[in-house]
């Protein structure tokens, strides 16, 4: 179906044509890494920095084409499963890019990209071993991530979804001659699988209930339950256990947020991410930034069309959200290793999208999603340039002083850390204010949920600022606490460069889309606002429903989420949270200054032993895994091994008697299979001369 | 009607007559140089004859012969010949493409086999003609010819079953075949002529005409044993629960080409006369008054599973599982007869039936002929005597496990698709009794392919066990077995579509 969302002919430039390439290139790369990573020279990096720069061409290409007026694409490239005669479902796999996909497909190529040169840095110079298999495991978790981000249905952003979770198990787990790696990898694939279960029943329910799973189009289950909710015309779908249309759609998106949750690390399946920092660094700023956890957000994003029609589903994603930002920013506060903040700040930023996409922020999401993706880069790698000059160390207790001696680093890390804390005018500024602007304007306008979540999401900016700056303060400033940040290890252009590409657009990202200022350089100078809107484009993305207008008109009627918005001006909003942002900053910069610092968080005692176990949530995910699932499955696998077992071994040994005297038939006497012939066709003979009625 | 260009419509008969002229090459050749050793000369022959027929039938098929025209589709297209007593269709040449590729198979994999043993230019002769008489049943369009090419089928298998001459099992296994097919043949008549009592025609159109002209009234009690009958006959050849008695003998006594090609040809051959006969003759709905055959097929299909799937599991010996396992495929195919209920589409269940039967002509032909290699090793014929041959022979072994597991229906070879498809068309055709039948046997057979494969490759052998040939001729039929049936998995559509439209003719 060719440029069926298109109106008339289907204006695709070369970018949007070629764009499977995004995923073919690391596909190839990880072929040839398998097969011959260990005689390639840098064991595999060329091949995936090729790849992953060719993505990252065609990807800007399709950028260029979108804002000179092409797409959207939509076309099926492989259906394996065809529907007989128009019944029963039609599995296909096919490619979606729309200004979405297309942004999406950009983020996720360049953070490859700069991460496989980084790697060169942090892996190839410092030594390690089985490299072709760290590149291989890149190569894929790239391509699937690429596959689920053009995915047009979501049997298909199952596969691939999945696929991301197998890669993200092979990389946290990638030394797994230690004790904690494996550990790391496993707990990150189960708690991941727990959520994708909903999610796997999730698209059961899509395809049973609409008899497609497509995004977009005319025929997907958007457009299907959109219309059953708009007009009433629900032959298009077929609702289960008595539920109405409305409520039913609420259950499916709640069985997909499952896995959106486990992935994205959202309150309370979030406990897998702290510890995937086990892995190799450049693979938590990719994990982190643009693939893994990305991936959850960018599910809901991408059906969003669906969630707009139900209010309820809207205001768990939103509460979960807010909540998931508050609460992973206060366990920040007392963390003592460098990654380990930043995991939680990832697990706080994620939470903003989450909130976002709940409070009817579409556009803002996306955009927190840009700009969080490049500073979380940025700041992952910067902690993997310290982590190499500290020779490996990560407790920030043992650092100080580095700015003098890691000037980029620094420098970039700073300006990853200015953009997280959300300092104006870096590029967190602008995608966090527009997040809580968004919430708050939606429920001020009469959902007084999304008020609570923005609370939460307010005070998780204080926490925020003071945590980024606890760290920056404890790693660059001060004098060195230890031998090692004396003289720490040099690091060459391959760490430098990825850094300053990033430290960059940390600065400048945020005006892609200055929403704060709306109101005085005019809304048309939004420009990721007009990107994801179509205003670039020929064709009508309202018409094919993939618009952010289009998603603000369906979230603003009364049949669908019924969110309504308040008139009030960005500038007041901006102005508390950038308040909310600085005061927090002086006053880490007040505690952690100087020379000599003060370890002050141990005067919040009863409380910072609480923060630094994580709120025992492991503890009682841990007790609920042996406590209760132990023994119901010990019950089952009694049941099994007695009962099913016993009924088998059963039908077994039956089987295999019936045989004996099935093989006793057959005597070997040729008159007794010339008498038995005859009987049994005698026998057929009366049972039909009895039936028929011949005698 | 003919799309063969120049080509005279006599000329569709080529399969056929390509493979009779071969035969008499063979003799010919076996006549002028009778004392020197010349089998690879006989055999060139053979297999070039089978090649030529083979390449003829795909050529035909390709090119639309006899089958529905592209631009006129309401063209039947068949060619009829000889006074509408032969007809080359879509079905013939569907069948007589699952023949030919049979023959070439057991042809390639008997010129080792048949090493230093005497009388190979009567073999040869014997399989050509036996496959002549195979090709001219799916022309067969009256019940004369069907059963002057039934017998033309019939005689020179009861040779070759007993082909090893000095061997007691082959001899005794020809001597049942024989008895039990006389018996069959009998009956087999004894139903024609009841069939010409109650029509008073044989040409399978002219019957048709008098059931669709108001039926035969007071004799339908006797047109009922009449159909009864050749429902025994058929059930005969393609070796069906309770008519099967002759074929684990004679499937384990002949020589295990001889088996590949009786128990894959010959079956196919049986039942392309039964889908001609059942769907086009006495096409369901016009003589479901008289006798309801489809509950016959039903009784049939299910009896046959069961009994051959269940005395298969306590065999000892590989041969014989083979020849049970050959006998529940039998009932497995039957299935597209006994779903003809008309709740499905007649075609879609029908091509269901040829599309396994096609498959199954590569698995199980593949499955004999590794019997075949293992005899020709002579390594023993029970399950023991198997073990540990896969780090021997991993090639032969492995194209051996492809064979027994797209047998049981594993997604490993064509046999998944095509079982799928029949319990599809059980469903399809509301006789969900068949498909529960069909699975629960699935699993039973299961048991005893893997037994198999377990041998191959996981047992240890007991004793010393060295293989030092590998002869190319069987390998090269094997391994071109084992291609097909695994190509035919992706490649199932294609064989799919060919079925239904080949069934559409006739349904």
């Amino acid at each position: 179906m060719v440029g069926a969302l298109a109106a008339g002919v289907p204006l695709f430039g070369p970018g949007i044509e070629a764009a499977e390439l995004t995923a073919l290139f690391p596909l190839l790369t990880f072929i040839i890494i398998v097969f011959f990573g260990s005689y390639l020279p840098l064991k595999g990096a060329i091949p995936g920095i090729a790849a992953t720069g060719g993505a990252l061409l065609v990807s800007l290409w399709g950028v260029a084409d979108i804002a000179t007026g092409a797409g959207p694409r939509h076309e099926t490239l492989l259906t394996f499963v065809e529907g007989v005669a128009g019944e029963g479902v039609t599995l296909t796999f096919g490619i979606l890019i729309d200004p979405l996909a297309i942004l999406m497909l950009t983020i996720v190529s360049l953070i490859s990209f700069l991460v496989h040169i980084f790697s060169l840095g942090y892996m190839n110079d410092e030594g390690e071993i089985d490299l072709p298999r760290y590149y291989a495991g890149l190569s894929l978790f790239t391509f699937s991530m690429m596959a689920f981000v053009f995915s047009d249905n979501l049997l298909m952003s199952f596969v691939f979804f999945e696929l991301v979770g197998l890669c993200s198990f092979i990389l946290i787990g990638f030394w797994f001659r230690e004790a904690g790696p494996p550990s790391a990898a496993k707990k990150a694939f189960l708690v991941t699988r727990f959520g994708d279960y909903f999610f796997l029943i999730g698209v059961v329910a899509v395809l049973g209930t609409f008899g497609t799973a497509q995004f977009a189009g005319s025929e997907s289950f958007v457009t299907i339950a959109t219309e059953a909710l708009e007009t009433g015309a629900t032959e298009g779908m077929t609702t289960f256990l008595g539920f109405g249309e409305q409520a039913w759609i609420t259950v499916i998106g709640l069985l997909v947020l499952g896995g959106v949750l486990g992935k994205s690390a959202q309150f309370p399946f979030h406990t897998w991410l702290p510890d995937a920092m086990e892995g190799p660094t450049p693979v938590s700023a990719l994990i982190h930034a643009a693939t893994m956890v990305a991936a959850g957000v960018y599910l809901v994003a991408r059906m969003y069309g669906f969630y707009v029609l139900s209010p309820t589903a809207l205001s768990i994603i939103a509460l979960v959200g807010g909540f998931t930002a508050f609460f992973a920013a206060t366990m920040a506060l007392v963390k003592q290793e460098l990654k380990q903040v930043l995991a939680y700040s990832t697990i706080s930023q994620y939470g903003y999208m989450m909130l976002a996409l709940g409070g009817g922020g579409y556009v803002a999401a996306v955009f927190h999603l840009t700009t969080h993706a490049i500073f979380k880069a940025l700041l992952f790698l910067g902690a993997g340039s310290v982590i190499i000059a500290m020779h490996h160390k990560e407790n920030m207790w043992e650092m100080g002083g580095l700015r003098s001696e890691m000037r980029v680093t620094y420098l970039t890390f700073l300006a990853g850390s200015l953009a997280l804390a959300g300092i104006f005018p870096f590029a967190g500024f602008w995608s966090k204010d527009e997040v809580l602007y968004e919430t708050l304007v939606h429920g001020l306008g009469g959902s007084p949920v999304l008020l609570v979540a923005y609370t939460f999401g307010a005070l998780a900016v204080v926490l925020t600022g003071f945590y980024t700056f606890r760290m920056v303060f404890l790693t660059f400033h001060g004098e060195p606490r230890s031998e090692l940040a004396e003289d720490p290890e040099p690091v060459r252009w391959n760490v430098k460069f990825p850094l300053a590409v990033l430290g960059v657009l940390s600065v400048v990202a945020g005006f892609l889309n200055m929403g704060v200022l709306k109101d005085i350089i005019g809304e048309e100078n939004l420009f990721l606002h007009e990107f994801l809107d179509g205003v670039t484009m020929d064709a009508d993305l309202d018409a094919a429903g993939l618009s952010a207008h289009h998603y603000a008109e369906v979230l603003e009627s009364n049949f669908a989420a019924g969110y309504e918005v308040a008139g009030l001006s960005p500038l007041g909003p901006g102005a508390l949270a950038t308040v909310l942002a600085v005061v927090p900053v002086i006053g880490a910069w007040y505690l952690f200054r100087g020379p000599d610092v003060d370890p002050v968080m141990t005067k919040l005692g009863g409380l910072r032993t609480l923060l630094m176990n994580n709120y025992y949530q492991d503890e009682y995910q841990v007790w609920l895994a042996t406590g209760v699932t132990l023994p119901i499955a010990k019950v089952a696998n009694k049941f099994d091994q007695g009962i099913i077992d016993g009924l088998v071994d059963g039908t077994g040994g039956v089987s295999l008697f019936a045989g004996e005297r099935f093989r006793r038939i057959q005597s070997g006497v040729v008159t007794n299979y010339a008498a038995l012939l005859t009987l049994g066709f005698l026998l057929l003979v009366l049972i039909f001369a009895l039936v028929g009625g011949w005698i | 009607m003919s799309s063969l260009g120049t080509l005279p419509d006599w000329a569709a008969t080529a399969p056929a007559l390509i493979l009779l002229g071969t035969a008499f090459v063979v003799l010919l050749v076996d006549m002028v140089a009778p004392d020197e050793q010349n089998s690879v000369m006989l055999s060139g022959v053979s297999v070039t004859g089978a090649l030529l027929a083979l390449g003829t039938t795909i050529w035909y098929l390709l090119s639309g012969t006899g089958q529905p025209g592209a631009g006129d589709l309401d063209a039947n297209g068949a060619i009829e010949l000889f006074g509408g007593s032969l007809v080359v269709d879509g079905l013939s040449l569907f069948f007589a493409a699952i023949i030919t590729s049979v023959v070439l198979m057991v042809v390639l994999a008997s010129y080792e086999y048949l090493k230093d043993l005497p009388n190979q230019s009567e073999y040869y002769s014997l399989v050509l003609l036996a496959a002549t008489g195979m090709v001219m049943v799916t022309f067969a369009n009256s019940f004369v010819t069907a059963l002057i090419s039934i017998e033309l089928v019939s005689l020179p298998s009861y040779a070759l079953v007993a082909s090893l001459k000095t061997n007691k099992g082959s001899a005794e296994a020809g001597l049942k075949y024989f008895l039990i097919g006389a018996l069959s043949s009998a009956i087999f008549i004894y139903g024609i002529s009841l069939i010409y009592v109650t029509t008073g025609s044989l040409q399978f159109d002219a019957v048709t005409a008098v059931f669709e002209n108001g039926g035969v009234g007071e004799l339908s009690g006797l047109l009922g044993l009449g159909v009864l009958m050749i429902i025994g006959g058929v059930g005969f050849k393609i070796a069906a629960v309770p008519f099967h008695f002759w074929a684990p003998d004679a499937y384990e006594g002949a020589p295990a080409p001889i088996s590949a090609f009786i128990s894959s040809a010959s079956k196919a051959a049986g039942f392309v006369l039964a889908f001609r006969i059942f769907v086009d003759v006495f096409s369901y709905s016009e003589v479901t008054d008289a006798i309801d055959w489809v509950i016959a097929f039903q009784i049939l299909a299910i009896v046959t599973m069961t009994v051959a799937n269940f005395a298969a599991l306590k065999q000892t010996k590989v041969k014989r599982i083979l020849a049970y396992s050959s006998v529940a495929h039998a009932g497995y195919v039957l299935i597209a007869l006994a779903a003809l209920t008309g709740g499905a589409d007649g075609a879609f269940v029908l091509g269901s039936g040829l599309a396994h039967l096609m498959v199954y002509g590569f698995m199980n032909t593949g499955a004999f002929l590794f019997i075949a290699l293992t005899e020709y090793w002579d390594i023993g014929r029970q399950i023991e005597d198997f073990y540990g041959l896969g780090r021997q022979a991993p090639v032969a072994c492995g194209a051996m496990t492809i064979f027994l597991f797209s047998l049981a229906g594993l997604p490993l070879g064509g046999g998944f698709l095509s079982k799928f498809y029949l319990l599809w068309v059980s469903i399809e055709g509301e006789v969900a009794l068949l498909g529960i039948a069909l699975v629960a046997n699935s699993v039973v057979s299961l048991f005893y392919y893997t037994g198999i494969v377990k041998a191959l490759w996981v047992e240890e052998p007991a004793g010393e066990l060295e293989i030092t040939q590998y002869p190319t001729g069987l390998y090269a039929a094997i391994v071109l077995a084992a291609i097909m049936t695994v190509l035919l998995l992706p490649g199932f559509g294609v064989v799919v579509e060919f079925a239904e439209t080949a069934a559409g003719m006739v349904a």
